[in-house]
């Protein structure tokens, strides 16, 4: 009987405890958010940093939405997640961004990217996840535009490692 | 919900130990005739542990009905034809496998029965052949940076039609005789995938037959509580 136990309960070890393998690594590539780098207008093949720059997202209704972890700062480069629900995403980029008294100092550009979905299968513990293909990128024309063009450097959204978006100012 | 079907399972299993045990006892005792005939014929029967955890668990259907067929003395040709349907879910994705398999090889009882028990102890091998769907209920979309614009679910219900896969299957198990021509018994499974055909874009999460699949390879494991029926053909002496 002793010898019986000890056999039933190597087969429940065998049958319910080597069960999880549903806990996504984190070292999975997610889904990727497009990465813009900052160019000087008279030089078009040098980086230039955009100084007080800060980006906010605006949703279909025309709401600005914070973008997580992002903060102001003087930078060359800018990672935006993109809506994963729909074709096309806007932003508003700040150029100079202050708060002075609760008013919003700085000069807001609004950028529109319109881009293709694909959805791609991870594994069972992470799902899918998604990859863009840009089919369009455009600024908004205002009075004060600090962004004077822009170019698709790469139009397959796979990775953050790659500049995909360069933008003149 | 899962931890109580663990425990009625053990009963089970408990309930059948008990019982062969008991059975024996009472076996012992038979005659002691010189010419000792051994029963052969057709033996039926249902697997508990699938009816018993479709009742339990909101998630799985399942059954199965299996025969053996005593061709020599100690070699069974062994069959088994089943449905099952589970929906599995994690953080990202929710998706059902539904469908039929067969299994068929053979069994070789190892036990040396006393004088008028014919009581198995057996260790099989299968062929089994599975013919499943899959639907992929809904799923989020993998993202880190999802706290932005927020987490949407998908509700896709696309569903990947004509799936198959095939296998081999190891079984070590038990079949005592508590009643007359009534079997209970109880097995386990360990189980080599030959091949599968995965659906586009996605991959079998759960194979009906094998159940479910491990990221790390093409093994699985399964058990088998059994009751079954023999229906005695022809009497031959061993």
């Amino acid at each position: 009987m002793k010898r019986h136990c000890l056999f039933l309960l190597l087969i429940y070890m065998l049958v319910f405890n080597c069960e999880k393998d549903d806990v996504c690594p984190e070292t999975t590539q997610t889904t990727p958010r497009i990465i813009i780098e900052f160019y000087n207008i008279n030089a078009p093949e040098e980086i230039k940093a955009v100084p007080g720059l800060f980006a906010v997202g605006v949703d279909s209704t025309d709401n600005e939405v914070a973008i997580h972890n992002e903060l102001v700062s003087t930078r060359s480069l800018i990672e935006l997640p993109l809506q994963n629900n729909s074709n096309q995403t806007k932003f508003k980029l700040y150029k100079s961004y202050d708060i002075i008294d609760s008013v919003i100092n700085g000069n807001p550009d609004e950028i529109t990217i319109t881009y293709n979905i694909e959805t791609l299968y991870v594994s069972r513990a992470c799902g899918y996840i998604n990859n863009y293909s840009i089919q369009t990128f455009s600024i908004a024309t205002d009075n004060d535009q600090w962004i004077i063009n822009s170019e698709i450097l790469m139009t397959l959204v796979t990775n953050e490692n790659e500049i995909h978006v360069k933008i003149l100012h | 919900m899962k931890s109580m079907s663990k425990y009625f399972i053990s009963f089970l299993v408990y309930l059948g130990l008990f019982i062969s045990i008991h059975a024996q006892e009472v076996n012992t005792e038979a005659s002691d005739s010189i010419v000792v005939q051994e029963k052969y014929g057709l033996r039926l029967g249902a697997d508990l542990s699938k009816i018993g955890r479709s009742f339990l668990e909101t998630d799985y259907m399942g059954f199965e009905i299996n025969g053996d067929y005593r061709l020599l003395k100690r070699l069974y040709l062994a069959g088994e034809l089943g449905s099952e349907k589970k929906t599995t879910s994690n953080d990202y994705l929710v998706s059902t496998a539904n469908g039929t398999y067969l299994k068929f090889g053979v069994d070789y009882n190892m036990y040396e029965n006393w004088a008028g028990m014919e009581n198995l102890i057996y260790s099989g091998f299968r062929f089994g052949f599975s013919n499943f769907n899959q639907t992929l209920n809904s799923f989020t979309i993998y993202d880190i940076n999802s706290l932005t614009w927020g987490q949407n679910e998908f509700l896709d219900n696309e569903k990947f039609s004509r799936l198959t896969s095939g296998w081999i299957e190891l079984l070590l198990g038990f079949k005592t005789e508590v009643l007359t021509n009534l079997f209970m018994g109880f097995n386990l499974q360990i189980k080599g995938r030959l091949f599968e055909t995965q659906p586009d874009n996605f991959e079998n999460i759960f194979i009906p037959g094998i159940g479910r699949t491990y990221d790390s390879g093409k093994f699985g494991v399964g058990f088998g509580y059994n009751i079954s029926y023999l229906i005695p053909l022809y009497k031959k002496s061993r």
